[in-house]
């Protein structure tokens, strides 16, 4: 088998590079292990959130002031703003309704109730713009009774403090009530699976619009649409009042859908997506990679004239760490870590760990490199590379996406 | 909170330390008819008693180096089997011989282990690779012993509630600041709560020392000396059980040469290194004590070495001194019970110290003999025959178990015996599952929170092992986090609890922070930090450490 681009990895920015590859014609294959962080993702992008504890009101101009190993700086301050514009209208082409500029960020509400910098924001989902002027004065917050995924009471708090009169209002149906006998099914993906048809939405449009009559916004834990938003707007059209989803704990349904859409896309733009399978080893010809073996296709490597590594950090398993050190374990590329385990953690869990900012070390087109040299048609994006914090800068997504689009036109010039 | 009542009575007895051998001297006093009030500075089990091997020795372990020990713990042994049994697993444990060891010593200790009343079979190398699969295959010799595992938390827990439940009042979180003394008579404790930060005094006719390596501090508010011998020990819980039976070395006592399977994971243990009496309260493990045990646990059995480590912990043997010896182990770990009055001419005071986790009845036994004898009551000790609770006779067999209860009330089962009938389970809301790993249901922690001193989230991993299975409290500690915000009606608190319980994890991860260990701590940033912003809502810098 020989494809224009193999791809490595199938989460946000191994789909956005493989889209992006695939409109312009490209033959691409993505190979996905199935672990991706969207998985509890509740519903946003994040360009950059925080720089040294400070929260970033203003992503865009802030980019300039990132130390130049960061993976922004990489691909250079002045195309973040074009590059940002497209990932917003790739997600449009997708099907995936998000709002939010990159040169303002807006709050998106935890399911703690934090309100935290996000650039995009699923447009079913709950999102204030100015803290000063919020959406609702009255909420309802619809709690569902023996779902243990969403913490109600610190959600409220979180609401309350920032200026919102909140009232829980537990709630169930029959359908809710039938999930609940099973002791481990109150998930938000069973949920979500559990109210898809019109009349299990009816019945929780009924319960809303009986409980909820005094909000002028009602709240539900985001259990709707693990494929579209076609479930929420279905639901809307049943309630009298303004409804918005809000971020619940893992497994998260608004992560997921993402996924699903984008994989959809990308699979009509005619991309291949080997679901559940891992690369395990690549075959090099002096400073290029020429295939790639994966778990499943076994003695059938697959070749192409250019790869990209979109594996992930240590959750995704794309960079691990044993005993004695950090490392990238498909092909054993450079990584940018201590050699010291002693230097990578630190004790005070919510401490910046120094481990969260390793990743694959690469030049300034992204190539990644062995022993200090490029490999020319070795691209890396996401999470894998190194230089950039997702927890500690809110810049997960955006650098995904960024950096995807950036590998992706890299490639199309060649 | 604490009512007065509990403050302004005058008791027989106030126990200090809520360790095994606390909870059981409570029992035994309260069993005895005494007025008793046990007073903890943390939670219980927190000291020594909840950071061992959880092993329940069969003494065969010290059979050769000290008799005295091995004959007190076969006895314990046979006792604990009997009215304990919801916290012990009857495993058998195997001494093995390897290459590297002298097989001459087995006969030794063969001997020694028959002198001591510990029967001691000598097997064949291929029986014990039958019996225990996960041995290390190269072994040249093995002997078969009545090891045990047992539950250190369940085991305290289970005393103090018959303490309760015969008049023994118990506070967890309540601090000695120092001791009320007339003349040269200690009559009470001056206690600060760490709850609400009230200073009270409470009176009492003895005050027993049981604080194990802290009892020294103790003493001192006494005017008593006694020179404790901190030993520490650093061992490893692995992320399964991959031995079924207890597995040591057949040489003298040395690091990391018991393996020692626990629930649903296995641990091994331990270094022994004296520390200064200052540093006691540091249990953060070094670089270098992971790195011995590794070493050493992998000659045990192989396969640790591809076994994930969930998390690294070290206690201190509260060993008291008598000689010089640097690495502690040839110091009897006998029990030391002084009455102060003899000792130093101070009334009313005693100290129980020395001892095991594993030999804690005995100890009770002893101490309350001592305030007996002072308070002149003659009632006799039951506390070898009669079961704890949880024990009782006539709970379900392990077929009932299999056949009519659901994974939940199995897991409650197996924690609480015939006390998980008092949970609540008759409607759906309070069999959901709040932690997947081990089978905790909302309504078995409604039953910790009112029934077992369950204030925050650590306490209650304690009572229930909410986020003690391989995902370290992922997504258990928050929805378990919840729910106590909801009951106590404090959602700050709940908040800050949910943090200081993740600390107290990460501080067990971090000194095995590789492999998939850190990738759960990743998963968990990004779930608490990334997705839910508990970062931006609390801050841990200069809160108290979390015990």
């Amino acid at each position: 088998m020989r494809m224009d681009t193999v791809i490595m990895g199938g989460g946000l920015s191994a789909l956005t590079c493989g889209i992006t590859l695939a409109k312009h014609g490209k033959r691409v294959t993505i190979v996905a292990s199935g672990q991706s962080t969207l998985l509890f993702n509740g519903g946003s992008m994040e360009l950059l959130g925080s720089i040294d504890g400070q929260e970033v009101t203003a992503p865009l101009e802030a980019v300039a002031t990132l130390p130049d190993n960061h993976p922004y700086r990489k691909i250079g301050t002045e195309r973040i703003a074009s590059l940002a514009s497209e990932a917003k209208q790739l997600l449009d082409d997708a099907g995936i309704n998000m709002e939010g500029r990159p040169d303002a960020n807006h709050w998106r509400i935890t399911p703690m109730g934090v309100a935290k910098p996000a650039w995009l924001t699923l447009s079913d989902h709950m999102r204030i713009d100015d803290l000063s002027h919020l959406p609702a004065k009255r909420v309802a917050l619809m709690a569902i009774r023996g779902y243990l995924d969403q913490p109600n009471s610190m959600l409220a708090q979180g609401l309350r403090s920032l200026g919102m009169e909140v009232k829980v209002v537990e709630f169930s149906t029959s359908d809710i009530t039938s999930l609940r006998r099973s002791p481990s099914e109150m998930r938000a993906t069973s949920l979500a699976k559990h109210l898809m048809s019109n009349s299990a939405l009816q019945r929780v449009a009924e319960q809303i619009n009986a409980l909820a009559n005094e909000a002028d916004l009602v709240l539900l834990p985001s259990v709707l649409g693990q494929n579209d938003d076609n479930d929420f707007r279905t639901l809307q059209s049943m309630v009298n009042k303004p409804l918005r989803l809000v971020a619940t704990l893992p497994p998260a349904v608004a992560g997921m859908r993402m996924q699903a859409q984008l994989r959809h896309y990308f699979r009509m733009l005619g991309g291949t997506y080997l679901m559940g399978d891992t690369a395990v080893s690549g075959t090099f010809d002096q400073d290029r990679l020429t295939a790639v073996t994966t778990a499943k296709l076994g003695d059938m490597p697959l070749k192409a004239d250019h790869f990209v590594l979109a594996t992930g950090s240590f959750v995704s398993r794309g960079l691990m760490a044993d005993y004695e050190r950090v490392y990238e374990p498909v092909l054993g590329v450079d990584v940018d870590a201590d050699a010291d385990r002693e230097c990578w953690t630190r004790f005070g869990v919510l401490n910046a760990q120094a481990y969260t900012q390793y990743g694959v070390a690469t030049d300034n087109s992204l190539r990644c490199l062995i022993e200090g040299k490029p490999i020319t048609n070795l691209r890396a994006i996401g999470s894998v590379l190194s230089g950039h914090d997702a927890i500690k800068m809110g810049d997960g997504t955006g650098v995904s996406m960024l950096t995807a689009l950036a590998a992706a036109h890299d490639i199309i010039g060649r | 909170m604490v009512t007065n009542d509990i403050y302004n009575k005058e008791y027989d007895v106030i126990i200090v330390g809520g360790g095994a051998t606390g909870a059981g001297t409570a029992r035994d006093c309260a069993l005895r008819g005494l007025s008793v009030l046990l007073v903890e500075r943390n939670d219980y089990s927190t000291g020594a008693t909840g950071r061992n091997h959880g092993l329940m020795h069969s003494g065969a372990r010290y059979a050769v180096t000290d008799g005295e020990s091995a004959s007190e713990c076969i006895s314990e042994n046979m006792i604990l089997r009997r009215i304990a049994r919801h916290c012990v697993e009857e495993t058998d444990g195997l001494f093995i011989t390897l290459p590297e060891d002298d097989l001459q010593y087995q006969q030794t200790f063969v001997d020694a282990c028959q002198r001591a009343g510990i029967r001691a079979d000598i097997i064949d190398p291929a029986e014990a690779r039958r019996i225990e699969p996960a041995v290390n295959p190269s072994l040249i010799g093995a002997v078969r012993v009545p090891d045990a595992s047992i539950d250190p938390f369940r085991l305290t827990v289970a005393n103090l509630l018959d303490a309760r439940m015969h008049g023994a009042e118990t506070l967890n979180h309540h601090e000695v600041e120092g001791l009320i003394i007339n003349q040269n008579r200690v009559e009470g404790v001056k206690l600060l709560s760490k709850r609400d930060g009230r200073h009270v005094e409470v009176r009492g006719r003895v005050v027993v020392n049981a604080c194990g390596i802290w009892g020294q501090r103790i003493a001192q508010m006494a005017g008593a000396k006694i020179s404790m011998f901190p030993a520490r020990g650093a061992l490893l819980i692995f992320g399964h059980r991959v031995n079924n039976m207890v597995i040591n070395r057949c040489r003298k006592p040395a690091n990391a040469d018991i393996l020692v399977p626990d629930d649903t994971v296995c641990v091994i243990g331990t270094t022994s290194d004296h520390i200064p009496i200052e540093t006691v309260d540091d249990m953060r493990v070094t670089r270098e004590e992971v790195d011995v045990l590794l070493k050493e646990g992998v000659k045990i059995a192989p396969s640790l070495a591809t076994t994930r480590i969930i998390r690294a912990y070290a206690g201190v043997r509260p060993l008291v001194a008598s000689d010089d010896d640097p690495s502690g182990r040839s110091i009897s770990r006998g029990i030391v019970c002084l009455d102060h009055a003899k000792r130093d001419d101070i009334e009313g005071f005693i100290t129980i110290t020395g001892g095991k986790m594993m030999t804690y009845r005995l100890m009770g036994e002893i101490a309350t003999n001592a305030v007996c004898a002072k308070l002149g009551n003659t009632a006799p000790c039951v506390t070898a025959a009669q079961p704890l609770p949880g024990s009782e006779e006539g709970g379900p067999s392990q077929s009932d178990l299999t056949k009519r209860y659901s994974f939940g009330e199995r897991a409650a089962i197996g924690r609480h015996g015939s006390l998980a009938a008092r949970i609540e389970k008759d409607n759906d809301i309070d069999n959901a599952l709040v932690c997947e790993c081990e089978g905790v249901t909302v309504g078995e922690i409604k039953y910790a929170v009112h029934q077992l001193h369950v204030h925050n989230l650590v306490n209650l991993r304690r009572r229930t092992r909410v986020g003690m299975g391989t995902c370290q409290g992922k997504l258990c500690s928050c929805r378990a986090a919840s729910l106590l915000g909801e009951i106590n009606h404090d959602v700050k608190g709940a908040q800050e609890d949910l943090a200081a319980f993740l600390d107290e994890r990460w501080k067990g991860m971090r000194p095995v922070a590789w492999g998939d260990t850190l990738r759960e701590a990743q998963l968990t940033a990004h779930i608490y930090e990334g997705l839910c912003g508990l970062d931006k809502v609390v801050d841990l810098q200069g809160k108290e450490d979390a015990q």
